[in-house]
């Protein structure tokens, strides 16, 4: 302070002000002016291989790393079981292929600790293994919701492909399978269906928000349609289910068709990926909170900062 | 620059000015005006933020209104933001959309509205700590902090009506809570919601009937305040911290024009490219993202405005255990007390703080002089507490985020605000309270003795003493305004006869002579104390606070001058 107070008198320093002002602005604009994202690279490869899945290598993985929780024939262990070992895990009865899809795809399987929320992790294995154990388990201990394979998954990754070509190629096939996906939703349906059934927990964003009992409802913005599908269908963990049609009973969620999930989906894949219109700083669509924040301590701080300058006078040491 | 140094003005301009004065004698009393003095102090900037940011406010309003349509029809939108085309929505949103992205400058317009607001409310609640905090409030100032506490409590409430009108996502749920707390009302809730909204929540009515509210009679109002508020002010003048020639009859700072006037003109465009540059980066209140309110909407991590925090935070932390049911007729105290009885709690508070003060104190003398914050333990540790009580509050009201955030369990971050608003305000306060007794106590030594130079001098005899230097006599001037601002109250329980005052056996009496008793005992007594008069070897054996000590240090003073003294004499020189 001391240093500015001693120099804001200088004939030049109003130039400097009004320079660092324009670098100010003119930096600033740089970044504000919106740089247009890349198409996401995303794949739809996946699906045509569930026809030829591999029950072995399924039954292989599972016992190397789901049995021990799950148990071999994949009834659960209970915590007593389980004791001093803590490796436990529930009944994978009827479960289906979509819940191992959605539970394995995501990272969440298989869990590190059972007794805490799993968080989203990068999948421990690829796609034609998560295919075998997901068929392996459907098969094997009763069947339930299928994968939704109409529904667009992963993400092409690069490292899968040869060539570049190849990967952009599966990239144009993924995106277009994408927008066709979306493009047959209704904003207004979505809207209204995700506001009344999910915004509550992941919040208006997808950003996710608290729950009770030290559970947390994830961010959905890195859960691909078909896992956002899978997620409804399977209710993983705190989430209800939302079962696809309306004659099936069970689903504390109540049931949302496939029509009205693909609306959904629209919703909250368009949502994020709209630009945010109102500034460089989006402050993470967390909303008031930090807006208030900024106000106090970006605003309100700059603008006494400011009084503390113009009223500074050298003061006498003393 | 006198008079007579000035320039003449050109003689066409000076016909002008001369008709003008022979008519409204506008020189005589421009002159006067022009000399007015303002404190040069940056914490009396703080009302003028305020100030500016309410123009700014009323500004970028006006410009809103020339697009804004204030009706809940609904329509279906086909405007240019295409996310949202084939929505059905309310005129209302799809006006705000349309300001937006088809009016130029449009959403800079509606992000400067809305920061601004941010500040807005943000400025009077520092420049009403500072009133507090340095005693401004007291007589002959009652009447302009009353007036403040009323500015502070419509700002709320034109925040929260004006962030209701666009029809977006949390506009709606606003307003739903704000219908729920008018439902808790016992006998009258019923009647009260269904007369604003004009029948069943949300109706069709009620966003006109906010715009009325919003952008005529609040604004109205607002701005009449203001203007009395300034107009008490010019005519009383700040208060000033005190300082050499500073008295309670002299006020002592820069005179309005044109130093005065030119600060104040930038110190405005300062405010202005703080509002504007936040709303050139900082995206907020994106209705466009939020999507249009239907009454079956309702989301996790959305908040009020900042200043709504506190309700809102009471309400989440509120129990229930106190709901009771009479004839059937349920009274939910859980929505009551945190709703209203908050908010009377800190706006009446804040209302009758000077009358609860002046009748303690028993003080009657106008004040013209702040105090220094330290020379008011009491009442400062008092603010402390409520700003702790309201900082908690307002915390609570983002537990969700919080929680979310730094990964606390949701219930934890319930029971820790819940036994923090108890806690946390009695520690502020215990705290403060010392912090200021202890700069009391130094402040005394600082003028018995000078200030610690940091340097160390050997005596003649070996004995080794730190220099004290002399303090300047602005700040000798500083520290010796205590004692005629905080009075230390005696309360003798009876007279020099021996008789009990009528006045203080009555009930009333009794608790006043406890209060006046509370609010001064701990205070440092400087009465007789001489500056630069204390013997340094006695440095460091104040401990006692009682009001013989400060006789104990005039007592010493004058025991001669030892060779430290001399040496501090000489060190003073060399500054
Ligand atoms: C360390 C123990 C553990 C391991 C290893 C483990 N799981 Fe789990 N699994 C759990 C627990 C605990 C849950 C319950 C999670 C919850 O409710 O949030 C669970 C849940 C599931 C579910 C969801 C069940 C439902 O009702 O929707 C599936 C499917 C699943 N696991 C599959 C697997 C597969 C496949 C593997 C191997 C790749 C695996 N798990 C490995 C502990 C484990
Ligand atoms: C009761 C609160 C709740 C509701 C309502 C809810 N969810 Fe969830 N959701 C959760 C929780 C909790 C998880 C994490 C589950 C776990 O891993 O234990 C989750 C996980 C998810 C995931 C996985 C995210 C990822 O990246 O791993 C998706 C996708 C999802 N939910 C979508 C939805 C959709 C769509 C809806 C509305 C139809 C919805 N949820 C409604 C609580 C909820």
């Amino acid at each position: 302070m001391k240093w500015i107070t001693a120099r804001r008198r200088h004939p030049l320093a109003g130039y400097v002000v009004v320079i660092i002002a324009l670098a100010f602005f003119g930096v600033g604009y740089t970044f504000v002016a919106p740089a247009t994202s890349p198409a996401q690279a995303q794949n739809a490869s996946a699906e045509s291989d569930l026809a030829n899945v591999d029950l072995a290598n399924g039954r292989e993985l599972f016992n190397q790393s789901c049995a021990s929780c799950h148990g071999q024939d994949g009834k659960g262990i209970t915590k007593t079981e389980a004791g001093n070992a803590g490796a436990w895990g529930p009944d994978l009865t009827g479960v289906g292929a979509a819940a191992v899809d959605f539970q394995v795809s995501t990272g969440r399987m298989p869990s590190a600790n059972p007794d805490a929320q799993m968080p989203r992790k990068p999948a421990m294995y690829g796609r034609d293994d998560i295919n075998d154990i997901a068929a392996y388990v459907d098969a094997q201990f009763g069947g339930g919701p299928g994968i939704p394979v109409n529904v667009p998954g992963d993400k092409p990754k690069r490292a899968d492909f040869e060539s570049e070509a190849d990967y952009e190629e599966a990239t144009e096939l993924y995106q277009s399978s994408l927008e066709q996906y979306t493009g047959g939703g209704d904003t207004e349906a979505g809207m209204k269906l995700y506001m009344t059934n999910c915004a509550h927990c992941h919040s208006w964003s997808g950003g996710g928000g608290a729950l009770t009992d030290g559970r947390w409802a994830p961010d959905l913005n890195s859960a691909t349609p078909r896992q956002i599908y899978e997620a409804m269908l399977t209710g993983p963990g705190a989430m209800p289910v939302f079962q696809d049609s309306n004659d099936e009973v069970g689903g504390e969620g109540g049931a949302i068709s496939s029509s009205e999930k693909q609306s959904l989906i629209k919703f909250i894949v368009d949502l994020e990926n709209e630009p945010n219109a109102g500034g460089y700083f989006g402050l993470n669509r967390v909303g008031q909170v930090a807006e208030g924040f900024i106000g106090w301590t970006v605003g309100i701080s700059l603008i006494v900062a400011c009084a503390i300058w113009i009223t500074a006078k050298q003061r006498a040491h003393d | 620059m006198s008079d007579n140094q000035a320039p003449q003005a050109p003689k066409a301009m000076r016909g002008v000015g001369n008709f003008i004065d022979d008519r409204f004698h506008l020189a005589k009393m421009g002159e006067k005006n022009l000399r007015k003095v303002f404190p040069n102090h940056w914490s009396f900037m703080l009302g003028e933020i305020a100030l500016y940011s309410f123009i700014i406010l009323l500004l970028s309003g006006v410009f809103l209104t020339l697009w804004f349509n204030p009706s809940m029809g609904h329509i279906v939108y086909d405007g240019s933001y295409e996310r949202l085309r084939g929505v059905g929505m309310s005129e209302a949103y799809a006006s705000t959309l349309h300001i937006t992205f088809d009016v130029r400058g449009g959403l800079l317009m509606r992000q400067i509205h809305h920061w601004a607001a941010l500040i807005f409310v943000a400025s009077l609640v520092i420049h009403m700590l500072r009133v507090f905090f340095t005693g401004a409030f007291r007589k002959p100032r009652e009447i302009n902090w009353l007036i403040g506490v009323a500015i502070f409590t419509l700002a709320i409430v034109e925040g929260l009506f004006g962030y209701s009108l666009p029809d977006d996502l949390p506009s709606g749920m606003g307003l739903r809570i704000f219908q729920g707390v008018l439902l808790a009302l016992p006998l009258i809730g019923t009647y009260a919601s269904f007369y604003l909204f004009g029948g069943e929540f949300p109706g069709e009515v009620i966003i006109p009937r906010l715009y009325s509210l919003h952008i005529l009679v609040i604004p109205a109002i607002l701005l009449a305040l203001i203007a009395a508020h300034f107009m008490i002010l010019w005519h009383q003048k700040h208060t000033q911290y005190p300082g050499t020639g500073r008295t309670e009859k002299k006020v002592v700072g820069t005179p309005m024009f044109p130093a005065f006037a030119i600060k104040a003109g930038g110190f405005f465009f300062f405010t202005f490219a703080v509002i504007v540059g936040l709303s050139a980066f900082v995206q907020i209140n994106p209705i466009h993202l939020f999507g249009p309110f239907t009454p079956t909407s309702i989301t996790a991590g959305l908040q009020p405005d900042w200043y709504m925090g506190f309700l809102e935070g009471s309400l989440r932390i509120f129990p229930n255990w106190f709901d009771i049911t009479i004839a059937g007729y349920a009274i939910p105290m859980g929505v009551l007390i945190p709703g209203l009885g908050f908010m009377g709690i800190l706006f009446g508070g804040l209302a009758a703080w000077p009358f609860v003060e002046a009748w303690i104190t028993g003080d009657k003398r106008p004040h013209n002089l702040a105090d220094r914050p330290r020379n008011a333990p009491v009442r400062t540790g008092l603010g402390a507490a409520g700003i702790t009580f309201y900082g908690l509050l307002w915390l609570a009201g983002s537990n969700d985020i919080l929680s979310h955030t730094f990964e606390i369990s949701l219930y934890t971050t319930t029971w820790i605000f819940r036994i923090g608003i108890f806690v946390g305000p009695v520690i502020a306060y215990i705290i403060t309270k010392r912090i200021c007794l202890g700069m009391q106590r130094r402040d005394r030594e600082t003028l018995e003795h000078g200030y610690e130079s940091g340097t160390i001098a050997q005596l003649p005899g070996g004995e080794f003493v730190e220099v004290h230097k002399e303090s300047s006599p602005e700040t000798v001037h500083v520290l010796e305004s205590k004692e005629s601002m905080t009075p230390r109250i005696e309360t003798p329980a009876a007279n020099a006869n021996g008789v009990e005052s009528p006045a203080s056996r009555s009930l009333m009496g009794k608790l006043r002579a406890r209060l006046a008793d509370w609010y001064t005992r701990d205070n440092i007594s400087f009465v007789g104390v001489e500056p630069h008069s204390g013997h340094h070897l006695h440095h460091g054996s104040h401990n006692g606070d009682g009001p013989t000590h400060g006789v104990q240090g005039s007592e010493n003073g004058h025991g001669g001058s030892t060779a430290s003294d001399k040496v501090t004499q000489g060190a003073g020189q060399n500054k």
